[in-house]
């Protein structure tokens, strides 16, 4: 396991409904990651995973947090936020399962396909959910096999 | 000059700059530094935007272009002017006028980069239609874009259009064609663009998806500004009217911000221009958000090229001038789509080989040093005032905490941690 001195770690703070924000944290997170050299191909498996929750919170909960930490070995993104939460996870992760609102859809969002990517772009990906409360989201990128 | 800063298009004159902060401020990449009084580029993070270039106030950031006298080596000389030089001299000024006075400037032959640039249009439509599942393809016209994506956004380069711009594919023709028919050897023919922007140069110098560039140099359109526009005062303009060429406001307008998506109708397009939209509209690509874009057109000049560093008239002016001309010459295209297509087949307009990745250098080669080193950054980042002021030589405090986690400044520099010593 990486000590303390060599993790580097951030949080960010999300708002629920707040589009015009929506994605700063993820672009951060890229930007982090480029200033310390991580390749290209990973970089991009963390935008996806990193922008689809991040948008999650915004159009499904009320607010949240993503905790990033990176070290040697591997990247780590949890997103935990305070919302409805997700009552059958089997089904939200179906590919083109979603509850997004006419509205939503219009501006592009609720393709259904954000929780799929997320669990595809990562090497461990846990969620779990607490209906009325909230949902909490593990994703864990590894650094090793490239580079 | 430092060895890598023969590959870029500017450089600093030591002895106009004051150091003041202008060029420092507004570069993208926080690729300046104020050291010793004087600004320094680190070319390691240059990508030739040319922004430097526009906010000296004192001239003193300087383009790095090709002379006329350069060409005397060439036994035949070729000039392709950007379209953007039609929209440099007011509205009564025609492109034929203009091509007419450049043919006396000692060039044996003059080429209209329109034409070109109405068929690289047509090839990048044929390109799209056989490839539907990327998007967005990003335009491959602009250098610094192109070299911004390697360098700041290297998981997007695949999106790039694999077809070679206007300049280079006129200048590929031009060197086949008149090799031919005046039985010159291909490298006695001297083949130079007429440019608005010193990036070009850099694109000639070390092309990323070619051995090389089918160009010999580039001039700057600022450095024959005033010949050209003597000579236009001189001439006859009757005598002119036979030698207009059918030429369509297609390739005339390709050079505006939106110009390479006019002609294509049946597809989703963006345009883009300046150099903070261009990244950030890039940024949005990475995030998976442009999906359902087909063609994207970047171009770092706002307004695009019209709005080159190396140009003379205002932009907007420029700008009117190339929709007057747009009209006057239709929308109509004039370029035989099937020897486009016949072109495309012989992979005539394809890159020669892909473009690289070339990530800027992070903190640290060793990944566990560079994490390191982001923390030191970060620690370093508290102790600063976060007032972004400049003095320090570096462009904002964040990037101060940077240099001096390198171990290349120090907290001294900065005039208000100073201050809190001398208090305590
Ligand atoms: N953080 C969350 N809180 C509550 N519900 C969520 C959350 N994330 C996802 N969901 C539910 O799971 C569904 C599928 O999510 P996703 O795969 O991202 O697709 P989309 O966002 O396009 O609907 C959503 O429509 C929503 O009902
Ligand atoms: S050309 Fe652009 S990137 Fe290079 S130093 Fe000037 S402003 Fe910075
Ligand atoms: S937008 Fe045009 S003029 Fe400006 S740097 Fe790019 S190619 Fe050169
Ligand atoms: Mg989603």
């Amino acid at each position: 396991m990486a000590s303390q001195k060599d993790t580097f770690q951030q949080k960010f703070k999300i708002k629920g409904g707040d589009f015009i924000k929506a994605g700063e944290s993820s672009c951060e997170i890229r930007n982090i990651l480029k200033g310390i050299g991580i390749d290209a191909e990973i970089i991009r498996r963390v935008a996806i995973a990193a922008y689809e929750a991040e948008m999650n919170v915004v159009m499904y909960a009320q607010h949240g947090t993503i905790h990033f930490t990176v070290n040697p070995q591997e990247i780590g993104i949890i997103v935990e936020d305070r919302g409805q939460g997700i009552v059958d996870i089997e089904r939200a992760m179906q590919p083109g399962y979603s509850t997004a609102t006419e509205e939503m859809r219009e501006m592009g969002f609720g393709a259904g396909m954000g929780l799929p990517n997320i669990k595809k772009n990562s090497d461990t990906f846990t969620i779990t959910s607490k209906v009325g409360k909230g949902t909490k989201l593990e994703i864990v990128i590894k650094l090793n096999n490239t580079k | 000059m430092t060895t890598t800063s023969r590959y870029h298009s500017i450089k600093i004159n030591k002895k106009k700059c004051i150091g003041c902060i202008h060029c420092m401020k507004g570069c993208p990449t926080r690729a300046i530094r104020i050291r010793n009084g004087k600004a320094v580029i680190q070319y390691q993070k240059c990508i030739d935007c040319g922004e430097c270039l526009r906010l000296c106030p004192y001239d003193a950031v300087e383009p790095i272009t090709t002379l006329q006298a350069d060409l005397k080596r060439f036994a035949y000389k070729v000039a392709i002017p950007s379209p953007v030089l039609y929209s440099q001299f007011g509205t009564q000024t025609t492109p034929a006028e203009i091509l007419h006075v450049l043919q006396h400037m000692g060039f044996d032959h003059v080429y209209d980069e329109a034409r070109m640039c109405e068929m690289v249009s047509t090839a990048i439509e044929i390109y799209l239609d056989g490839h539907k599942t990327t998007r967005p393809i990003i335009s491959s016209t602009c250098p610094v874009v192109v070299r911004l994506i390697q360098r700041l956004f290297p998981s997007l380069r695949k999106l790039i259009i694999p077809i070679e711009p206007p300049r280079e594919m006129a200048a590929k023709n031009l060197r086949r064609e008149i090799s031919q028919r005046h039985k010159i050897a291909p490298e006695d023919i001297g083949i130079i663009h007429i440019t608005p922007c010193a990036a070009k140069m850099v694109s000639i110098n070390r092309p990323l998806s070619m051995k090389r560039s089918y160009l010999d140099g580039a001039i700057s359109i600022h450095d024959i500004y005033n010949e050209i526009m003597m000579r236009i005062k001189k001439t006859n303009r009757s005598l002119l009217l036979d030698t207009e060429r059918p030429v369509s406001g297609i390739g005339i307008g390709w050079t505006m911000s939106g110009g390479e998506i006019r002609g294509m109708k049946y597809h989703n397009t963006i345009s883009v221009s300046g150099v903070l939209d261009t990244i950030r509209i890039l940024e949005d690509v990475e995030a998976g958000k442009l999906k359902d874009i087909e063609y994207l057109e970047c171009l770092i000049c706002p307004e695009g090229c019209i709005g080159g560093p190396l140009t003379v008239e205002n932009r907007f002016i420029a700008q009117s001038t190339i929709n007057r001309l747009k009209r006057v010459y239709g929308e109509k295209k004039t370029v035989d789509v099937r020897t486009v297509h016949r072109l495309f087949k012989e992979k005539f307009f394809s890159f020669e080989h892909s473009i690289e990745p070339k990530p800027f250098p992070g903190l640290d080669a060793d990944r566990a040093e560079a994490i390191k080193m982001l923390n030191m950054k970060e620690n370093i980042m508290k102790k600063l005032p976060g007032k972004d002021c400049g003095a320090c030589g570096a462009p904002d405090c964040a990037t101060l905490a940077e240099d001096i986690a390198l171990g290349v400044a120090n907290l001294n520099d900065c005039v208000f941690c100073k201050g809190d010593r001398h208090d305590k």
